[in-house]
Order: C-alpha cells, then sequence, then structure tokens
C-alpha cells in the first residue's frame, strides 16, 4: 500500500460514513430509527440488500473459487429469483399489512408467544456467530496479504460500523450501504478492466475467455444431479431456493431491510431488483477469477497464495521435488496455451485438439502439484484440510494492480465487509429490543426509552462482534464448524413462516414442536449423511411441516385455539 | 392471519399486474440459465 492507495482507501471510508450519517439525520424516534419511519425507496433497500448478503468474503472467495474451481458456483444462485417471487407475492404484504418491527413478531399473532421466542432465540444464536466471523475473516486475510495486525484491522472495521450504525440506526446503514455498493461496483469493474489489460500483447480478450474455457474454468452450468455436490442447476435451483427463501423471508438481516420501504410496491420492487441484478453480479465476479487465471498462464503464480504456509513447508524434504514438478508443469502448461491459441487462430481441428489435450494434462499437473504442497502444509503442522482460495485474490491485486486501485480494492473489502456487519448488528439489536426485551423484560416503556435501549444493543452486538472476531483465531478449525453452524438453522425458520403462511389450521404447540423437530432432521441429517448443506433447508422446512401437521391433526382441539390477531410488540 | 387484511396491490410502474412481473422474472431466468448453458457448451 502505497501514499496513493491510503488516501483512496481513507477517502471512501470517510465519504461512506458521512454520507450515511447525513442522510440519517431525525432517526430519534423507534419508528425512523429502525424502520427509517417506512420512508425509503426501493434502489436504496435494492442495493442494501446486495450489499448486507455479500460480505467481504463473498469477493474475495468466489474469484480464487473461480480460479480454482471454474464459474459453476453461479448456480448457488439459481433459485434466488424464486425465492424473490415467492416472498413478493406472499411475505411482503402481510409483513407490511401487520406493520411487524421484525419477522418474529408476526409469528406471535400467528401463533403465540413462545414460538416467536423460539424464532428469534434461533435468530440471535445464528446471526451472532456469523457477526463476528463477517468481521474476522476479511481481516484475518488482509493481515496474510498486507501484514497488517488482525486486531488493527477488526477494530478499524468494528470501530467504524458501530458509530454510524449507533448514531444513525438502519437509515444511515441503509445509505452507507448505497455507498458502499458504489465503491464495490467501481472496484470490481476496474479491477476487471486491469486484469485483462494486464494480459500479454499476443493474447486477446477472446483468446484469454477460450484458454479459460479451455481449462474448465467457464463451467457455469453443471446438468448432472448428485446430492453430494453443492453446486450443480439442481441444487441451486431447489435448495437455492429454499434456502433464499429462509434468507430473505426469515432472517430479520433481510427483512428489516425491506420493512422500511414506503410502499408494498417499492418494497417489491427493492427484491425483484435483486431477483434481476444478482446472478449476473456473481457471473461478473467469477468470470474476474477466470481472467486472474488466464493472467498466471503467463506470469507465474506462486505454488500457495499464502505465504507464511508456503514458508512452513519450504525446508520439508518434499518441498524441492513438488517445486520443481510445479515449475515444470508452469513451463509446460505456458507453451501449451500459446500452441493452442495458435492453433485455434489457424482453424486446424487436429492440431487444436492436440494442443488442448496437451494443455489441460499440464494443467492437471500444475493442480497436482498445488494439492502436493497443500498436503505438505498438512503434514508440518498446518491447517488440515488446508486451502489458499481466499487469498489468491488479494495476492493478485497487491502484486499487479497499479497504485491507487489497490487502495480501491482494500476499500471494496473493508466497504463489504462493514455493509454486511452494519446490517447484523442493526438486526441483532432489532430483535433483542423488539422481541426480547420489549415484549419480556419491560413492556409499555417511552419511545424514547426503546431508542436509547436499541442505541445500546447496537453497541453491545457492535462489541460483541470486535470482541469475538478478536478471540476467533484461537478457534482454529472450528470456525469451519462455527461457519456451518449458520446453516443449520435457517431450515427450521422456514418451515416455521411455511407453517403461519400456508396452513392456518396450524396453531403455537404444533409450530414449535415441529421446529424442534426439524432442527433435529438437520443435525441428524448433518452428523449421519454427506448431503451437502443447500439440502438442509429443505430437509428442515420440510420435517417442520410434517411433524406440525401431524400433531396439529392427531391432537383433539389443537386445530381448533384461537390464535391472536395482533402483533405484539 | 385473515388474506382480507391484505391491502389491495400497488401496480407495479411496468408490465400492469405484479403477476406479469413474476412470469418476466421466472422467464428471465430460465434465459439467464440457458445463456449461461450455451456459453459453457461453447468453451468447454
Amino acid at each position: 500500500m502505497r501514499t496513493l492507495d491510503w488516501i483512496v482507501l481513507v477517502a471512501s471510508l470517510v465519504s461512506i460514513v458521512a454520507y450515511g450519517l447525513y442522510r440519517s439525520r431525525g432517526s430519534n424516534t423507534v419508528d425512523r430509527y429502525l424502520l427509517a419511519g417506512r420512508s425509503m425507496p426501493w434502489y436504496a433497500m435494492a442495493l442494501s440488500i446486495m450489499a448486507t448478503q455479500a460480505s467481504a468474503i463473498t469477493f474475495i472467495s468466489t474469484t480464487g473459487q473461480s480460479y480454482v474451481d471454474g464459474m459453476r458456483f453461479v448456480q448457488f444462485y439459481f433459485g434466488l429469483p424464486l425465492a424473490m417471487v415467492v416472498i413478493c407475492a406472499t411475505v411482503v404484504p402481510i409483513f407490511h399489512n401487520t406493520k411487524v418491527y421484525t419477522a418474529y413478531e408476526y409469528l406471535e399473532s400467528r401463533f403465540d408467544a413462545k414460538t416467536r421466542a423460539l424464532a428469534s432465540v434461533i435468530f440471535l444464536a445464528q446471526r451472532g456467530l456469523s457477526a463476528g466471523l463477517t468481521i474476522y475473516a476479511p481481516a484475518l486475510v488482509l493481515s496474510v496479504i498486507l501484514g497488517w495486525p488482525e486486531r488493527l484491522t477488526t477494530s478499524l472495521m468494528g470501530a467504524v460500523v458501530i458509530t454510524y450504525t449507533v448514531l444513525g440506526g438502519i437509515k444511515a446503514v441503509t445509505w452507507s450501504d448505497v455507498q458502499q455498493m458504489g465503491v464495490i461496483f467501481v472496484g470490481l469493474i476496474a479491477a476487471l478492466v486491469t486484469t485483462i489489460v494486464l494480459l500479454p500483447h499476443s493474447v486477446s480478450f477472446g483468446d484469454a475467455v477460450f484458454l479459460a474455457g479451455a481449462a474448465g474454468r467457464l463451467n457455469a452450468v453443471t446438468t448432472h444431479f448428485d446430492w453430494n455436490d453443492r453446486f450443480n442447476m439442481w441444487s441451486g435451483l431447489i435448495g437455492g431456493t429454499f434456502l433464499f427463501l429462509s434468507y430473505f423471508g426469515c432472517d430479520q438481516s433481510q427483512v428489516q431491510r425491506y420493512l422500511t420501504g414506503k410502499s408494498i410496491s417499492q418494497s417489491r420492487l427493492s427484491l425483484l431488483f435483486n431477483a434481476v441484478a444478482k446472478i449476473p453480479m456473481q457471473f461478473f465476479i467469477l468470470f474476474i477469477g477466470a481472467m486472474v487465471f488466464v493472467f498466471y498462464i503467463f506470469v507465474q503464480p506462486p505454488m500457495l497464495f499464502q505465504h507464511a504456509e508456503l514458508s512452513r513447508i519450504h525446508g520439508s524434504d518434499a518441498y524441492p521435488q513438488v517445486a520443481a514438478q510445479y515449475n515444470q508443469a508452469f513451463d509446460r502448461r505456458r507453451v501449451a496455451a500459446l500452441n493452442l491459441v495458435q492453433a485455434h487462430h489457424d482453424g486446424d481441428p487436429g492440431a487444436e485438439a492436440r494442443a488442448r489435450s496437451d494443455y489441460r494434462g499440464a494443467q492437471a499437473q500444475l493442480d497436482g502439484a498445488r494439492a502436493q504442497a497443500s498436503k505438505l502444509v498438512e503434514q508440518n503442522g498446518g491447517e488440515k484440510g488446508f486451502t489458499d482460495t481466499n487469498y489468491i485474490f488479494l495476492s493478485f491485486v497487491t502484486r499487479f494492480l497499479p497504485v491507487g486501485l489497490v487502495g480501491l480494492v482494500i476499500a471494496v473489502i473493508f466497504a463489504a465487509t462493514m455493509s454486511a456487519s452494519s446490517g447484523e448488528i442493526n438486526s441483532l439489536a432489532t430483535v433483542t429490543i423488539v422481541d426480547i426485551y420489549k415484549r419480556h423484560f419491560r413492556p409499555g416503556q417511552s419511545d424514547h426509552h426503546y431508542v436509547s435501549a436499541s442505541r445500546w444493543a447496537t453497541m453491545f452486538w457492535g462489541v460483541y462482534a470486535v470482541m469475538f472476531a478478536g478471540w476467533a483465531g484461537r478457534l482454529g478449525a472450528l470456525i469451519v464448524a462455527v461457519n456451518k453452524v449458520g446453516s443449520l438453522f435457517y431450515g427450521s425458520l422456514l418451515g416455521c413462516f411455511v407453517l403461519a403462511f400456508a396452513f392456518r389450521r396450524v396453531r403455537g404447540t404444533a409450530a414449535f414442536l415441529g421446529m424442534i423437530a426439524g432442527e433435529s432432521a438437520i443435525l441428524a441429517t448433518s452428523w449421519f449423511t454427506d448431503v451437502s448443506w443447500l439440502w438442509y433447508n429443505v430437509i428442515g422446512c420440510a420435517a417442520v411441516v410434517a411433524v406440525a401437521l401431524t400433531v396439529t391433526y392427531l391432537t383433539p382441539g389443537a386445530a381448533s385455539a384461537t390464535p391472536g390477531t395482533q402483533p405484539a410488540q | 392471519m385473515s388474506h382480507k387484511l391484505i391491502p389491495p396491490d400497488e401496480p407495479p410502474p411496468f408490465l400492469g399486474t405484479w403477476v406479469r412481473v413474476y412470469q418476466a422474472i421466472v422467464v428471465y431466468l430460465v434465459l439467464l440459465i440457458l445463456a449461461f448453458y450455451v456459453f459453457t457448451r461453447i468453451y468447454q
């Protein structure tokens, strides 16, 4: 990072926060502080929804994923437009009409207080765990790539997020998100253009795309069905639909974005914008990774992108042999790539087939050497299941992007972290105050009291996230487990909302038992099978509905209890 | 929760009704997947 990079980074962050705070003036009532007085236009909500969903790891990891495995990760998002349509048609009008502050508040009016409390606690547990990791994960990558202390990075990002979220509430969060998405778009476009410009003059953009495709990096669609494969068209369409129904329909960090809308129409438009824009955006990010892959065909990349781990294996007995194999494979791939491009230009199918075969063989040899290096890391006391995917893009940025642009890409990482984190702590505070504090501990207090309590709750969750991030480094491999925990809760929450919206005879106790059964089904699937986590939401939701319906129809009188009609606050 | 509580739909700014907008989104998704499939096949 040089002076110009620092200027770009600091200017980006200061302008984001200043604009967010400027737009949040007057957030002095609960309605304004938590829901922006239900006054937000669709485009602000749309960008806020997009920003909240896209954390820094989305950008860091997705590009690396494409480099290593190609673009098939885009299929993960195929269910998103379908989920958005369902949510717009069902959830949005009901939430708007009942004027709830949280999704779980609605559950009390539909079922009972214990179902609302259970859903709220599930959300707090799940989102609370991920709030710390949202800050920690990019801080870890920045510390490895740039040498910044993790504590400094987490504290800096945390302090900025806490400041504008506590002071400005949801308005500051939303308008900052708009700015942050602007920085993210500009940074990503600049990164792609620069990557293409950095390619050798003899390789055109068309050649680069051709080479990426020949190495299997442009495999955007896989039609083969496999329960254990996370990314194919079917897991994306079916599992992804359920996942995004859960996320956008039951997770307060997203629901709160579109509850701030001026009208049902504005909220719907914000979600439908994401239905249209999200997949192309992910395709674009993955495409950057594919172009970085092509760049590294002509400029030798490090065998491992995490230099500390490379240093760890440098002295091992097996290292020279693996390194020699890697160097040889790189040279072979570079020559094979040039031959392939030449054969393609010459229009000679026979020569092209031979060159393609050689190119793919060299790629396999290179991948093999990298896999051996990763194993060496494990054998020399490194992390089990070590992978350097998250370090590929930032390593490329810091080594090859021009001055100024490095600062902009680091600003993208900061912006993405802050937007995801602010949405999380804002929603955690809202559920804490509305569903727990106001409902169970201090009902009937003044508006001023609840605004003040909301600020303190925001402060609490922000400090908690920073402290958790500081402590997360000690979790080691457990971080993976903690990350996975986040994906274990959505299915039962979704099942509860499906019961609420679609099965009018089901009452509170049946829904409550259904949620517990759904959660048990997900945990059993996770522990005893290899089924990909994208299917957990389908399994959990189905178990909730099946058990709740069974209880409803087997228990005399259970279906005739009268539910509440007004949402409690 | 009675569905009578749901206020009447405001029309969308385009395509006349929300149902048509939803249909357009589904058609868009199908076309997008088709385009990605063709993209994959061409560069495979």
